[in-house]
Parts: C-alpha cells; sequence; structure tokens
C-alpha cells in the first residue's frame, strides 16, 4: 500500500490506477506480437460489416428482391458476380458477416460460461464433484463432438419447431448455437480447473476461507480474478472454432436459407452446383471470409496466449 | 508393459462406449414423436397394441427397454433405417463403410507422411525459408474448412481444365473391359478428394509435429548429444525424431474426432458415396436411426483409436506407465 491512508476512496483510486498500469503494460506487450496486430486488424474490418452491413450493402437481398440476373460473373454492377437467384454475392457475403459474427459470438459465449462454470467448480470443491464433473469431461473430449452436434440439432429443433423464436433468435439458429456451446466446452473446462487447483492453494483464499466466506463467494471474487487471463485467451481461440463448426454445420443442411450465414451460402452454392458451373465467386467470397476470420482469430488468440500466459506458451 | 496401465485403459475404453450406447438410448427417446408414434402412425387400436408389444414399448423405459435396447445393440441390431425402406442401418452402413474408409484411410497415410515430415523439417530449421513459408501456408490451411480445398480443386481440375471426374466413385453407366481398367476408373475419380483430404490434414499435423520437435531440441539428452560432438542430422534422426514422434501421434489420433468432420464435407462436395453423404441423406430425410448407427459407428472408431494410441504410446515411453 502506498503512504496515504488507507480510507475506502483512496484504495479504490489505487486499484484504479493498478489496472490501468496493468492495461498499458499489457497493450505494450500484445502490440510487440505483429501477427496479433494484423489479425486485431482485419478483425476489425470484420466487426465493422456485421455491425453495419446495410449502411455498406444496402439491405439483404432475398428471392424476391434480386437486383442481378442469375450467375452474372464478377464486374459491372456486380462487383463479386451475382448467385443463381441473381442476388449480388457482396450483399450476401457482407450480410453473412453479420450472421455468422453473431452466431459465432453467442456459441462461444455459451461454451466459455459451461467451460468456465464447471471448470472453476470443479477445481475449487474437489472430491466427489471433481471426479463426476472431470468423467463428463473427458467423455466429451474423446466423443467425436461433431457428430454428436449433427443429431443433436435436427432432435432439439424438431422438439422445439423450426418456426419457434426463442429469446429473439430464430429456431434454426438457436439450436446451432446450443449444440456448439454443447459439444465444446469441454477442453475450456479442463484447461481452467487445472488453474483453478492451483489457484486455490494460494495464501489469499485460505485468507478468505478464515474471515468466513463461502464458497460461492471464493470462487467469484478470488478463483475467477485469477482464471480470467485463461478466459480470455480460450474465448478468442473458441471464437475460431465456433466459426468453423457453424460453417460445417449449415454447409451440411442445418443452416437457416432465410438467414443465410457464409457456411449457408457454401451450401446454396454447393446445391447449385457452383463449381461444376465454373461459378467460383459463388462460393470464393464467403470462403475468403470464413479463412481470414478463423485466421485472424487464431493469430490474435496465439498472441493473447503468449502475451498472458507467458508460462504456458503454446508456440503455435 | 504394465499389465495395470493397460488394463485401466481398457476399462476407460469399454466405459466410455458404455456411456455412448447410454447416450444414444437416450436420445432416441428424446427423438421428436417418441418411438411408438414414429412406428404405429396411423394404425388401428388394436394393431397398434400389439405393435407396442412386439417391440417393447409397452413396458418401462427402465430397466425393460434399456435392456432390450443394449442387447440389441451389442449383438449388432441397429433397427431399421426410415429412408431406405426394409433396410437395416447395419445393412446401410456396412455398404457404405469401405468407401470412406478407403478415402481416409489413404488420405491420413498421405497427410502423416508428408504433414510430418514438413513439420520436422521446419522446426529443425525453425526460422528458415521452409519453415516460414510451410507455418504459413499451414496456418491458412488450418483455417479453411476442407470443402472450400475441395470446391477449388473441383473447379480448376475438373471443372477448367477437365483432368478429373467430377463427382462419384465410377463413371455412371460405364462398362469395363478389365479389371486394370474399373481401377483406372476408379483411381480417376478418387484422385481430387483424397488430395482435399491429405491437403487439409497436412496443414494441422505439421503444426503438431513442428511445435513437438521444437520442444525436443531444448531437452538435456539433445544437449548432451551435441557436446558429444555429433553431427545434426544424426542428432535429428536419432535423438529428436524419435521423440518428438511419440506426443504426434498421440495428437494424430485424438484429432480423428475432428478430421471426422470435415470427412463428411469431402464427401459432400465430390458426391462420393460413403458415410459423409450418408450423412446428410440421412439428415435431411431425418432418418434418426441411421444417423444414430453413425453416431455409435463413428464415436466407437475414434475411442477405439485413441486406446490403440494409449497402449502404443505406453509401449514406447516408459515414462507415462503409471
Amino acid at each position: 500500500m502506498s503512504g496515504a491512508a488507507a480510507t475506502p476512496a483512496n484504495l479504490r483510486g489505487e486499484r484504479l490506477r493498478l489496472r490501468l498500469r496493468n492495461l498499458a503494460d499489457f497493450g505494450r506487450r500484445f502490440a510487440r506480437r505483429r501477427d496479433g496486430l494484423i489479425g486485431l486488424v482485419i478483425l476489425a474490418v470484420f466487426a465493422v460489416l456485421a455491425i453495419v452491413p446495410t449502411l455498406i450493402v444496402g439491405p439483404l437481398e432475398t428471392a424476391t428482391t434480386p437486383s442481378g440476373l442469375s450467375l452474372q460473373a464478377p464486374g459491372g454492377a456486380h462487383l463479386l458476380g451475382t448467385d443463381e437467384l441473381g442476388r449480388d454475392m457482396l450483399n450476401l457475403t457482407v450480410h453473412g458477416a453479420r450472421i455468422s459474427m453473431v452466431i459465432g459470438l453467442l456459441a462461444t459465449a455459451v461454451t466459455i460460461l459451461l467451460g468456465a462454470v464447471i471448470g472453476i467448480v470443479s477445481g475449487y470443491l474437489g472430491g466427489t464433484t471433481d471426479t463426476i464433473l472431470m468423467r463428463i469431461t473427458d467423455f466429451f473430449l474423446v466423443l467425436p463432438t461433431f457428430v454428436l452436434a449433427l443429431i443433436l440439432a435436427p432432435i432439439i429443433l424438431d422438439l422445439i419447431g423450426s418456426d419457434a423464436q426463442i429469446l429473439g433468435i430464430p429456431s434454426t439458429l438457436f439450436v446451432i448455437i446450443v449444440v456448439i456451446g454443447i459439444t465444446s466446452w469441454a477442453s475450456t473446462a479442463r484447461i481452467i480447473r487445472s488453474q483453478a487447483l492451483s489457484v486455490k492453494e494460494r495464501m489469499f483464499v485460505a485468507r478468505a476461507r478464515v474471515i468466513g466466506g463461502g464458497g460461492g463467494h471464493i470462487m467469484w471474487r478470488h478463483i475467477l480474478p485469477n482464471v480470467l487471463n485463461l478466459i480470455v485467451a480460450n474465448t478468442v481461440l473458441t471464437f475460431a472454432g465456433a466459426i468453423l463448426t457453424e460453417t460445417t454445420l449449415s454447409f451440411i443442411g442445418l443452416g437457416d436459407p432465410l438467414l443465410p450465414s457464409w457456411g449457408q451460402i457454401l451450401n446454396m452454392a454447393q446445391s447449385t452446383g457452383a463449381p461444376g458451373l465454373g461459378a467460383w465467386w459463388y462460393f470464393a467470397p464467403p470462403a475468403t471470409c470464413i479463412v481470414l476470420v478463423v485466421l485472424s482469430f487464431t493469430l490474435v488468440g496465439g498472441a493473447l496466449d503468449d502475451v498472458l500466459n507467458p508460462r504456458m506458451r503454446s508456440r503455435r | 508393459m504394465g499389465g495395470r496401465y493397460l488394463a485401466r485403459r481398457v476399462l476407460q475404453a469399454i466405459l466410455t462406449i458404455t456411456f455412448i450406447i447410454l447416450l444414444n438410448f437416450l436420445l432416441f427417446r428424446m427423438m421428436p414423436g417418441s418411438p411408438e408414434r414414429v412406428l404405429a402412425r396411423n394404425l388401428p387400436e388394436a394393431a397398434r397394441a400389439q405393435l407396442l408389444v412386439r417391440w417393447g414399448l409397452d413396458k418401462p423405459l427402465i430397466p425393460d427397454q434399456l435392456v432390450a435396447y443394449v442387447s440389441a445393440t451389442l449383438q449388432g441390431d441397429l433397427g431399421e433405417s426410415y429412408k431406405f425402406r426394409g433396410r437395416s442401418v447395419v445393412d446401410v452402413l456396412g455398404e457404405r463403410i469401405w468407401p470412406t474408409l478407403i478415402l481416409f484411410g489413404l488420405g491420413e497415410v498421405f497427410a502423416i507422411i508428408l504433414g510430418l515430415g514438413l513439420g520436422a523439417y521446419s522446426g529443425w530449421r525453425r526460422g528458415g525459408a521452409v519453415d516460414y513459408v510451410g507455418n504459413g501456408v499451414s496456418l491458412i490451411l488450418y483455417s479453411m474448412p476442407y470443402f472450400v480445398i475441395g470446391m477449388a480443386l473441383l473447379i480448376v481440375f475438373s471443372t477448367s481444365l477437365g483432368w478429373f471426374p467430377t463427382s462419384g466413385m465410377y463413371t455412371i453407366g460405364a462398362s469395363y473391359s478389365g479389371l486394370e481398367q474399373q481401377l483406372a476408373d476408379f483411381l480417376a475419380h478418387l484422385a481430387l478428394p483424397l488430395t482435399t483430404v491429405a491437403i487439409g490434414l497436412i496443414g494441422q499435423y505439421s503444426i503438431l509435429m513442428r511445435s513437438s520437435i521444437i520442444d525436443t531440441l531444448t531437452e538435456d539428452y539433445v544437449t548432451t548429444a551435441r557436446a558429444k560432438g555429433l553431427t545434426e542430422g544424426r542428432i535429428l534422426r536419432s535423438h529428436a525424431l524419435p521423440n518428438a514422434l511419440l506426443p504426434a501421434v498421440t495428437l494424430v489420433a485424438i484429432n480423428l474426432g475432428y478430421v471426422i468432420a470435415g470427412a463428411i464435407t469431402v464427401e459432400v462436395v465430390f458426391n462420393w458415396p460413403g458415410i459423409g453423404t450418408l450423412t446428410v441423406i440421412a439428415l435431411s430425410a431425418r432418418d434418426y436411426p441411421v444417423l444414430q448407427g453413425i453416431f455409435l459407428l463413428l464415436s466407437v472408431s475414434v475411442v477405439l483409436a485413441n486406446l490403440v494410441a494409449d497402449i502404443l504410446y505406453g509401449a514406447l515411453d516408459p515414462r507415462v506407465r503409471t
């Protein structure tokens, strides 16, 4: 503590200064990672596309409002050509950014939430709870979770009905989000648990317990802040995986044709036979976007991992 | 190898497979419209009751239905397909499994040889030209869904250049004068999907092997070997490579689950008549028995592959036998 009297106001100021210094320090170290910065810039561009697609290319073109003729090659009024219904590919791809990124974001949130809660609870409580939770985690780690997602998605969809809306999200997309969450939390839980195991042995946890802190309080105020580094790096990498899984699920026919994500556009390209017709512009734009976004997340995630967790360097 | 290590791994695998079968049972009961509605649609009351008795659906869920389901599964009875009328799930799967095994078996072999080779060389010459380019390309391939690679290859080598057929396993309606001709047709159809699978996997495997070899090169025994005056080539061949291969092999087995996801989509792009295209057909027809059969088949294969990798690892590396 600095020389000033430890009044609550002073303490708060001190804590804020410390946080700011940590943040600035983190910023400097991250800025030294060129790959991370490149990834960040690309992601920023896609974030803008996802936030204001309508400002950039106008409203999403549907089967009834196409602006061109069927399968026009790039050029003229259509920079990236048109699909089989005459919809502008640039329009579809930019709107696809919003749909893909939102699904990816929500699926990541579900995954991290499940993984962090299970990891922290399992690591902190230990004993039988830990054994049972880790058995389940191991089971999900071994399982080909994508195949599980494949059979879970139509079952859940048929159970809730495909026209329904849940929390304002169309049920088709909701199911994809939930299914990605259910099937990919296990590795997050494993990583968080191992960190929680070591954090709970530290002195401040014992002190918190001595002054009467309950389990929930300790996990929330003491364990969580100390595993946050791992959670942040893991979130970014999970996002990349979620986008890829969404793309694959939509590609094989679990997407929503009315809300075309990049994977759904590729599905339409495939069922139209675009590769056989030589219509490369039908699948090149969404495919390029997917690669760029996933690659950027991987780069940023790797850089974050290095900066935040220097001891667990992943060296990818 | 320690008998206890082996026993524990086998027990774990059996436990996991038990879980998978239980999960499959649960999913079957969760199924929309429940089994009795699906089986006994539009039937008079008497016939319906008879059918329920025949399928054991009049008995309680646990234990009777569970016991019946598990024993049927263990005897290889996975039910009847909805889509392919009058055929059993096992029958449908059996016919589709060979094309998939050939495509992915060969793809894995190529990818393991090329990917591990590339990764080992990049890691050994860390920071060199091959490492720089190889690592960049691997990262891009790693971020690319397999089917995108497939679509690109298809449009270049099949649609534009016309070197390879676009879909299927054989030319439709072709008659062959001999076995060689049939084989040639098969190989022409196999070339592009196989290349897609191999390219898709090479990125992953080379990244794995690269970090594995970099880790190994920092080990004390490598420093010792260098101090003894061994040549760099000798250090790589007899000290670094064998030890770096171990974790890489395990990771290949663990990755099998992800590979399957890619497998399904590659088959769709090339209309390859394997488990992947079957999955999509079953998915669009909501053929749940077939989907469950696919889930059972693939997850049990992955568990067994992991078991084999664990056992191999234990046999090769005494440190893990605990």
